[in-house]
């Protein structure tokens, strides 16, 4: 019958989860997992450089917003800003990353206000400027989020400066870096069968 | 390195704390990070951080060796965020408070260096629970719990779980396309556009892996389950006790 090969091949409407996206969507943030992991290491690193200014190291932060903007990018689903997120975040818990178990947190309200901002969207529009309201949207929450768990004693000035800087590194790498990726994705035919290719 | 921490030694799984639902295991993580946001003072972040050590050297028979290595790269990180919290905290433009010292404009007081070394002890405590969770959790066990325990949806879990296989492909990937660019006389470090390719070879894994996955059913009907994950004795008394160290960091915190 047609209907057993549909379930297991292409699954109903536009806005079902096949297993190509499923698949595809959670490798994404399996890389960007692994990304996460010599990230985090840069940023311990590197935190004395920035000892002029330690605000000025969130102008990096969008590396780890990537995933939650990428991979809805690629799959247009609902649910996949959060899930690829989670599957990074996961990861690092899994591996046991400085962040210890507040990874799977940040990754949820990371992921969660991304994924807020497509729903709003209805999943149709993924032009730039959605990408970069969803990416500041991720921003934002990781921002309030750091700032009760890591940053509990800044004066609210400082804070201010951390949030700024979050939310240009959350539009130059999150948003400009995903278009630019998926764009690069698509050039190499890594996309065929999905609705950015 | 990623390779080797995702490894779980036989030794710790066997273990009382590598037998307990990691899903519990994530939760008592989460509720000790709770209990650590109350106050900035040291003491809660050293109750927290001796309980991790302390349960993943004796529940979860990890080797001293294994649990400092995890716990390394970290010191930095605590550092960075405890000076952060140090310099630029509030209390330092507060005029009541005793000065311990003046850098440039910055005005450094006994309550702000007191709050940053709180900080960067939660970080340390934060860390060494993430450690002792990742060295005693394999990652499929953790995807049973979630899915038998928590009711994840199945296609959900089990496609991240299929996802998660990849990664030492994918590091030995990344090592391939550092020495492609230095081939092609280009310097070996970690430029932007590897992550172009390490994404093309990724998502055209997943592809095929998805491919296999339906052929063989994946999500077309009704599971059935090799390894049922039920809650058990060791997991109350594992409950019980991290109830009792989470009311002990937020006691010691007042």
């Amino acid at each position: 019958m047609a209907s057993t090969v549909s379930r297991a091949g292409s699954a109903s409407g536009a806005l079902g989860w096949r297993t190509r996206d499923i698949v595809v969507a959670a490798i994404i943030g399996v890389v960007f997992g692994v990304v996460f992991q010599v990230w985090n290491v840069l940023w311990g690193a590197t935190a004395g450089v920035f000892t002029f200014f330690p605000p000025a190291q969130n102008l990096f932060y969008g590396v780890w917003l990537v995933p939650a903007v990428l991979a809805p990018l690629v799959v247009r689903k609902p649910g996949a800003a959060l899930f690829a997120e989670l599957v990074a975040a996961g990861l690092s818990a899994v591996i046991g990353s400085q962040f210890g178990p507040d990874a799977i947190l940040s990754g949820l309200v990371q992921g969660g206000a991304a994924e807020l901002v497509f729903l709003v969207a209805r999943y149709r529009a993924w032009a730039f400027p959605v990408l970069a309201i969803a990416s500041v949207a991720s921003a934002a929450a990781a921002w309030v989020h750091d700032w009760i768990v890591w940053y509990p004693t800044n004066a609210l000035d400082v804070q201010l400066w951390i949030g700024l800087c979050m939310a240009v590194s959350a539009l130059a790498i999150t948003a400009g870096g995903s278009v630019l990726l998926a764009r690069s994705l698509r050039d190499a035919g890594a996309l065929k069968g999905f609705p950015a290719g | 390195m990623i390779v080797r921490r995702l490894e779980v030694e036989e030794r710790a799984l066997a273990s009382p704390l590598g037998r307990t639902s990691p899903l519990l295991k994530l939760g008592i993580a989460l509720l000790w990070l709770v209990a650590l946001a109350f106050s900035y003072d040291i003491r809660p972040a050293a109750v927290v951080a001796a309980a991790a050590v302390v349960a993943g050297l004796l529940l979860g028979r990890l080797g001293i060796g294994r649990l400092v290595g995890g716990v390394a790269p970290l010191w930095a990180v605590a550092l960075g965020i405890g000076l952060t919290n140090m310099l630029f905290a509030g209390a330092n433009s507060d005029p009541a408070s005793a000065v311990l010292g003046v850098i440039g404009p910055l005005r450094l007081t006994v309550p702000g260096a007191l709050g940053g070394a709180g900080v960067a002890a939660r970080v340390v405590a934060v860390a060494a629970v993430g450690v002792v969770f990742g060295q005693t959790t394999d990652s499929t066990r953790l995807v049973d719990a979630l899915v038998q325990q928590a009711h994840a949806p199945e296609r959900f879990a089990y496609g991240a779980l299929a996802a998660y296989q990849a990664v030492p492909r994918l590091a030995g990937q990344l090592t391939t396309l550092r020495q492609a660019r230095r081939i092609r006389g280009l310097r070996m470090g970690w430029h932007p556009r590897l992550m172009v390719g390490l994404l093309v070879l990724a998502i055209r894994h997943g592809d095929r892996l998805a491919l296999a996955m339906d052929a063989r059913g994946f999500g077309s009907g009704p599971r059935s389950r090799y390894r049922e994950v039920r809650w058990s004795r060791l997991d109350a008394a594992m409950a019980a006790g991290s109830v009792v160290v989470a009311a002990l960091a937020v006691l010691a915190g007042r």
